[in-house]
Formats: C-alpha cells, structure tokens, sequence
C-alpha cells in the first residue's frame, strides 16, 4: 500500500519537476556557462574568462542602472503593498460569493498586451495627454511631472504589477478564517491591535508572496521606461535586453542576466528569511 | 458607525483600483472608433479600423498564433500544476517539500530571465531556430508555478478522505479522480488553465526570444512602434476586449442564477 502510495506521488510530482529543470534550470546554467565566454562580432567563443564580470561591475554606467532598478523596485513594491492590502481584505471578507468575478476583473486588463496599454497610459497621461487636457480646461498649467519621469514609470510599473500582489493577498485571506477576529475582539483587541496581532502575521507568507512577484519583474523591467521613463529614465533590463538584440553581445548580456538573478534570488532568500512557520500559522499543505 | 465605515473606504480603495486599470483599455476601445488614433480629442467617429482589421492577414494570423501559443501553454500548464498540486497536497512523502519549491520556482524568475536564457539554450545549444514549440514550452514553464500556487491555494482545504472513501466503495483510481476528484477541483484548474492563458496570450518577453519571425499580438505591437501604432491594434485590442466583457457578464449571470458556485461554499 505504501509502495503503490510512492509510485503515485512520483508518477503525478515528477512531469512537472522534469519540466522545470529541463525548460528552465538547464536554460539557466547555459547562461551561467555563457557568461564566461566571449563575444565576437555575433558569434560566441568558448574561451573562459571574467571579463563579461569585470565589465558590467567596474563600468558605473551599468551599476547606475543597476541601482536605479533596485531603487524603483522597491519603491514600487512598497507602494503596491500599501494599496494591495486592503483592496485583497475588502474583495476577501465582504466579496461573498462574487469574490472570484472581483479578483478575475483586476485580472481582465491582461488581455490586453503590455505594448498597448502602456501606450494607452503614454496617452493619458503625456505632456498634451487626457490628464492635461483636462487641467488645461480648468486654466491651470499641465502637470509635467507625470510623463517622461521616474515617476512616470513607478506608476506604470504599479499599474503592471499591482494586480498580482493583490492576488497573491488575496488567495491567503481566503484561507484565512476571520472568525479569529471575533475571537480576539472577545479578548479585548481592538481593530487594528487585532489586525497587526492576527491577521498581519497569519497572512505573512502570503504578502512574501505578493512582495516578490512584483519586486521581480519590476527590477527586470525594460519594457515600461522606453513608454515612459524619458531620456534617463532607463533600466537595467532595458541595456539587458539591448545586449541580445541592438549590439549581440550574448556573453555580456548572460552576465548581466546571471547578476539580475542574483540580485533577484538574494532578495527571494531574505524574504524566506523573514517566515516563521509556527507564527506564519502554515499548518502545511496537508491534514 | 465603525463598522459601517471600514468596507466602505476599502470598497472606495477597490473601485478606484479598477477605474485605474482600465482607464487605458477604455482609453483603447474610445480610440479604436476614432478616425485619429493618436489624438482621438475631439472626436470623429469611424469604425475605418475595423474594416480594415476585416482585410489585414497580418493581424489575424498574429492573432491566431498568439490563441494556439496560449491555448497549449495554458493546457500544458493547468496538466502540470494541477498532478503536482495533488502529488504534493495528497501524500506525504519526504520529497513533497522539494517537489513543490521546483514546480514553484519559475514563478520567481523574471520573464525577461527566462527569454534570454531559453533563447541562449535552444539556439546554441540544441541549435534551435526560434519556433513554436519553445515557445509554447517556455510559457507553459512560468504558467505553471502561477497554476501551481492558484491550484495550492484553493485545495489546502480539499478533503482528501473522499478520495479514500470512493475507494473503500471500490472505485479504481480514475473513477475517483473522474467522479469525485474533479468536480471537486475543476474551479482551481479553471483558475490555472485561465491565468496560465492570459500570461501566455499577452507575453512579450519570453515569447519574443523565442518566436524568432513568427508574429503575435503583442510581437506586433512591438514591431509597430517604430511607425506608430496602426488604427487596427486598436481594433483588435477592442474586439478582444469586448469577448472578454461578454465572457464576464456570462460568469456573472451563472453566478447570479446560481448555476455555477466556482467554488464557493458559503450562503
């Protein structure tokens, strides 16, 4: 019976497991490997060496987008957090029977591709966008600080990737049960002591979740500032891209590709870090 | 008072949330019926995108390459996650743990990283041209891990002694899982299976480096920028739009008449 139980896990647990290490984690050595190599006009030598490294961290131009990367990461991370928490409470705890219509409608605008909607929001928000036309009506001078800024491409990046922190949110508040609210309300716990007591920390590793799947791609991002970052706004997943299109430059690109996931995995271990499983109340995925 | 107050600040938070999000969809399907795409105020409405989208190939063929890109990466997906969620949750074996961190991992890597590595693999290692098949393998790979904690997520409160007990009354393993294991779970697969489509169907990076010269919508809208988005993205995107509106008010109507639950056990 034990036997039979074993095979079972194996035959179901194995297909996925294979398919990750060969569609993903070979890919990945391979750009480990090539990241020692060398480019030359277009084609890659197998000549070993650190010169790829050396490049990428001694020129401050690439650490400078290195660091801006990081830098709008986290602010964008942060910001979805504040807003990402109690839109996933509201749709959790009183979206009844509509909860799942509620959290698939901030996943609707996914239907539409990234290209289109960030040129949409170009539109909304440019220099002679819907925004400004709108405040040029009422007299008043156009806002300039919303286009072709930073700023400009922290609010795209929220408006990318806040749905997927309030996602993730929401799926552990609906393994949550509110019904310990009342039991700390009975104990004396006022609202807020009860949500920082209770249901902050129970729901801990969701909101890991949710701050690494939109820390990620925002620190990878290229597409957002070329819509709307300006002249220097771009990021490091912008010259990243550029290496394995505009100039070729494979083995420069892997090694910047190896030191984003670096950065990316550094950040994913420190959040682990931070989940206690007896506090987290992550009863495992079982009985 | 209090009590009153609280959701209705957190519903204010969430309607404000959605007019954000679609602000620029609205914006495209407004643009879509005007006769200047680029700056549609005020407006003058034609539907010339339309006529010509009904005559342009090149868009229906990206169209139809980004369904089946999607189609299969999805199905690939909801396949993965769904054996791997119950391999995981329904038996406790010493490797569950190490199983679910791989089949979650891809999740946390960014599509970029995935573009660029699976486009160094198949070209200079296995000596691929850029092709289909990769890329249906390369989006079926990150929908995955998404299914996987979608599907984790709904079934941590899934019973699995119903399971046993259609066995005790001598049902084989694929009667249980036909007639009790999955219309118990086919709301969680639906999950996976629809957001594994919508990374997949809208995918710029990692299909871009491994399509090569096969065109998708998003592929396309990419290439048009140089020349300025034409009048019939705009369109496409509308119509697309519009099926995916016409999609939810379905859902909602059978949720509404009580037909389909998706899941949900309360009153």
């Amino acid at each position: 019976m034990l036997r039979r139980a074993e095979t079972r896990f194996l035959l179901l647990g194995l297909p996925g497991v294979a398919f990750t290490v060969l569609f993903l984690l070979m890919p990945i050595v391979s750009v480990l490997i090539f990241s020692f190599w060398r480019t030359e006009s277009y084609e890659i030598y197998a000549d070993w060496n650190l010169d790829n490294y050396r490049a990428v961290l001694t020129n401050p131009t690439y650490l400078t987008f290195l660091g801006r990367s990081a830098y709008t990461a986290l602010i964008v991370t942060l910001l979805c957090l504040l807003y990402a928490w109690p839109v996933a409470y509201f749709v959790a705890k009183y979206g009844g029977r509509y909860r799942l219509l509620l959290v698939l409608g901030l996943a609707a605008p996914f239907f539409t591709g990234a290209v289109l909607r960030l040129a949409a929001l170009q539109a909304i928000m440019g220099p002679i966008g819907f925004i400004n036309m709108v405040v040029t009506w009422f007299g008043l001078e156009p806002i300039g600080f919303i286009m072709y800024t930073k700023f400009a491409t922290g609010i795209g990046l929220a408006y990318l990737y806040l749905p997927f922190m309030v996602t993730a949110i929401y799926l552990s508040l609906l393994n949550f049960n509110f019904q310990l609210l009342n039991v700390a309300k009975v104990n004396g716990a006022r609202p807020w002591r009860a949500f920082w007591a209770v249901t902050w920390p129970l729901n801990w590793i969701g909101t890991v979740i949710g701050v690494v799947l939109v820390f990620i791609p925002c620190m990878a991002e290229s597409l957002t500032p070329r819509f709307l970052g300006g002249p220097d706004g771009a990021l490091f997943g912008t010259v990243l891209g550029q290496q394995f299109g505009e100039t070729g430059t494979w083995a420069q690109g892997s090694a910047m590709g190896v030191l984003l996931f670096v950065v990316c995995f550094a950040v994913i271990v420190g959040m682990a870090l931070t989940i206690n499983p007896r506090r987290a109340g992550f009863t495992g995925a079982g009985r | 008072m209090r009590n009153r107050l609280t959701p209705i600040t957190l519903g204010t938070m969430l309607v404000a949330l959605y007019l954000f999000l679609f602000a620029p969809v609205i914006y495209l399907v407004y643009a879509s019926f005007a006769r200047d795409t680029v700056w549609p105020f005020p407006w003058h409405f034609t539907v010339a995108g339309y006529v010509d989208l009904a005559g342009a190939r090149a868009y229906q063929q990206a169209l139809w390459n980004s369904v089946v890109l999607a189609s299969a990466a999805a199905f690939l997906a909801m396949a993965l996650s769904a054996m791997g969620s119950i391999a995981v949750l329904k038996y406790r074996h010493r490797w569950r743990g190490a199983f679910a961190i791989i089949i979650v991992s891809p999740m946390f890597v960014a599509e970029l990283l995935i573009g660029i590595s699976t486009l160094i693999f198949n070209r200079k290692v296995l000596g691929l041209p850029g092709n289909m098949g990769s890329a249906i393998v390369a989006n079926a790979v990150h929908g995955m891990a998404f299914g996987f904690l979608i599907m984790l997520a709904q079934l941590v409160r899934y019973d699995w002694r119903l399971d046993d007990a259609a066995q005790v009354f001598g049902a084989g393993p694929y009667r249980t899982f036909w007639y009790v294991t999955l219309p118990n779970i086919w709301p969680a697969m639906l999950g996976a299976f629809v957001l594994s489509f919508l990374l997949a169907f809208n995918n710029l990076e990692i299909s871009f480096y491994n399509l090569g010269a096969i065109p998708t919508l998003p592929s396309l809208a990419w290439g048009s920028l140089r020349y300025g988005l034409k009048p019939e993205l705009f369109a496409l995107a509308a119509l697309v739009n519009g099926v995916v509106f016409a999609a939810f008010a379905v859902i909602y109507a059978l949720m509404r008449t009580g037909l389909v639950r998706f899941g949900y056990r309360g009153i």
